[in-house]
């Protein structure tokens, strides 16, 4: 006999996100298992290695970001458990018409989880130093330094509203008003 | 002594069932018949999963009424040898970009069109090296957004999700027919009496039963291969290892199917593969060779062991003329061509069988093929796709899990280990094609009659991470989409 995880899914806590994060019980399953088989070790919570170790997230220009933004906004101490990783996707979650959203997948928190891929130190604002260390990971070493710079700069000066230099979050969610950024962050869960 | 012989006789009384078995799996082994044993005992098998897989679906209706009733529609049906369609993946991939105006494909979920040779994105990144240069004037060129993140950020999210490959190193999903075996189940949850007593007598069976017999067969096996190497050793004639160590070999192989209760269907045996050339598969198991050697002998080609696995190697080389290498030769490439190449010049020597992928991968995916095997031009290759059918026992090894005892115990306690071999018409390099390309081919025919999925993630990244230059081609592509706004 034996499972070979640590922890199992109980039944209440099993009921008890589905209630909340709006996940059918077959989707929460395919999730768990699907964090069983990051967790390598199986220790119950997933690292920084465990998911760089995922060849299409190793090789995501924003893979290491992203990875920050999830294990210090969502995990705590580099690590990350089982319910903090589906309250994470929770916000993901692709809701039908008539409001199958819960508190979690709401415009805003789709938008502000971008928003945090920008300001790290949680100042809420993207000043120019964060914006351009965005641009260059993204880029690579395909434009010069100088350019990238000249990049920033410029989309600060169009989007900065109120003079400060650098881009709040209302200045954010105003620049993507005319993309569905709700429509393109969702995704739909299959089970 | 009166007694002794009583002893004896005794003693012979007992042996006799067992060594009238060893010499009926022998004729049958020699003779390459079948008494239909074991295709009985796995329709029986079939029978006693469906009416399971029954009782833990009413349990799951009455627990959850909500639970479509499709579910029931689709528990395949024993008589037809469905293969385990592949789960559907757990999220829809995004396949359009918020902010792109060309056509282009998603950049991470096609990874069939990544580039994995190292000489071409090397070229890339230098002439973007001099692009940069001359762009450096015009800036307004590029025009960034802060919505650009989007993209990254989402298939960011979904690779962590699902992505293609690292859930090839796992045994694949949970099966809509549970098979009695508690390795396979991803949660153990407690269904019905009747199950858990099924469960355990199926566990006293496959234990106590099916696994001292197997053991014995195996011992058997090895018998075989210590007695006909011996055999050949000093046996007068000097092509005798040529002649005879074919048949030798098959009849080794079908013993040891025998000990994994293997049921092994062959397709378009007219292609199987000749002496003098290669032969390509698909890597599931280190017991694809027992399945791949019972309808034909080849040539092994591979690193010399020590131990038990040395000695087998060394017996093995009585029967034919296998290609083992020292622990240092193999990083050599051009030596390993070199040997085969000399292999393939001697005639009636046998085909030497290769798996490209260099690793053991799941059974629903081909992976990168190393191009070292397509290289040699002179003789052709026999592509053979190797589909397991995982409601009896699966048969991938996860080697980071389990090592190689552990797995062949697990082996010898499943069901039945159920295959298909698809051999596939010979194919030869082109004019004008790169052994890569060629690579690709032979893997896509292999995936094409197997119904894998064709990737070309390499399977080192079970153990390895990505080289740096796909992040390098991942930020330039991104770049290119900039400069087209």
């Amino acid at each position: 006999m034996g499972s070979n995880a640590s922890i199992m899914l109980q039944q209440e806590d099993l009921q008890n996100i589905c209630q909340q994060t709006g996940f059918t019980a077959k989707q929460v399953q395919r999730l768990y298992s699907r964090f069983k088989t990051l967790d390598k070790r199986d220790c119950g919570f997933l690292t920084r290695e465990d998911l760089l170790c995922i060849p299409e997230v190793n090789i995501n220009p924003l893979g290491e970001r992203l990875i920050d933004v999830i294990m210090d906004d969502y995990g705590e101490n580099n690590k990350i458990n089982f319910k903090q990783f589906i309250f994470l996707l929770a916000k993901f979650r692709r809701g039908r018409v008539k409001s199958s959203t819960t508190e979690f997948n709401t415009r805003d928190s789709k938008l502000r989880f971008l928003f945090d891929m920008y300001d790290r130190n949680h100042d809420m604002k993207i000043d120019r130093e964060e914006l351009l260390q965005v641009l260059k990971m993204m880029v690579g070493g395909n434009i010069h330094d100088d350019q990238i710079a000249t990049i920033a700069d410029h989309t600060i000066g169009e989007l900065d509203s109120d003079g400060d230099k650098s881009i709040t979050f209302e200045e954010f969610c105003k620049t993507l008003e005319r993309i569905d950024a709700d429509d393109k962050m969702s995704m739909k869960f299959l089970s | 002594m009166a007694t002794t012989v009583q002893i004896f006789t005794i003693i012979g009384i007992l042996c006799t069932p067992m060594i009238s078995i060893a010499a009926l799996v022998l004729t049958l082994a020699a003779l390459n018949l079948s008494l239909g044993v074991r295709s009985l005992y796995v329709k029986l098998l079939g029978l006693v999963f469906d009416y399971a897989t029954k009782i833990k679906q009413d349990k799951e209706l009455s627990n959850d009424p909500d639970v479509s009733t499709d579910e029931s529609s689709s528990v395949p049906s024993h008589t037809t040898k469905s293969t385990k369609t592949s789960a559907p993946p757990i999220v829809e991939k995004s396949d359009d970009d918020p902010i792109e105006i060309t056509s282009q494909t998603p950049l991470i979920s096609d990874s069939s069109r990544k580039i994995d040779d190292e000489d071409k994105s090397q070229e890339l990144i230098t002439t973007d090296q001099d692009q940069k240069v001359t762009r450096s004037s015009s800036q307004s060129d590029i025009q960034f957004k802060l919505g650009d993140i989007m993209h990254f950020t989402r298939q960011g999210l979904e690779a962590i999700v699902d992505d293609e490959v690292t859930k090839r190193f796992t045994s694949a999903e949970e099966m809509a027919v549970w098979n009695l075996l508690t390795r396979t189940q991803q949660q153990h949850e407690y269904f019905s009496a009747r199950i858990t007593l099924l469960w355990f007598l199926g566990f006293c069976v496959r234990y106590f039963l099916l696994f001292p017999f197997r053991l014995c067969l195996f011992i058997l096996a090895i018998l075989w291969m210590l007695g006909s190497a011996v055999f050949l050793k000093y046996f007068p004639k000097r092509d005798a290892k040529l002649r005879y160590g074919f048949y030798i070999n098959i009849v080794l192989h079908r013993i040891l199917s025998r000990v994994f209760s293997a049921i092994i269907t062959y397709h378009n045996t007219e292609y199987r593969a000749k002496c003098g050339s290669i032969c390509v598969a698909n890597h599931t198991s280190p017991i694809d060779v027992i399945i791949l050697s019972t309808d034909n002998s080849f040539s092994m080609i591979g690193q010399k062991h020590g131990g038990f696995f040395g000695m087998v190697q060394r017996t093995l080389s009585n029967t034919a003329n296998h290609i083992w290498f020292e622990r240092s030769e193999t990083k050599d490439r051009h030596m390993v061509a070199e040997k085969m190449r000399e292999h393939i010049k001697v005639e009636n020597n046998l085909p030497i069988l290769i798996f490209p992928e260099g690793t053991c991968i799941n059974n629903t995916s081909v992976m990168m093929f190393k191009k070292g095997c397509f290289e040699i031009t002179e003789a052709p290759i026999y592509p053979v796709a190797i589909k397991y059918d995982n409601r009896f026992g699966d048969a991938f090894w996860n080697s980071t899990k389990h090592d190689l005892f552990q797995y062949l115990i697990l082996m010898m306690t499943s069901w039945a280990i159920v295959v298909d071999v698809y051999y596939l018409p010979p194919m030869t390099i082109e004019k004008d094609e790169t052994s890569i390309d060629f690579a690709r081919r032979v893997k896509a025919a292999i995936a094409k009659q197997g119904g894998f999925v064709d990737l070309e993630w390499d399977g080192g990244l079970k153990r390895a991470l990505p080289k740096a230059d796909f992040k390098a081609e991942e930020q330039r592509k991104f770049y290119e989409m900039l400069k087209t706004e």
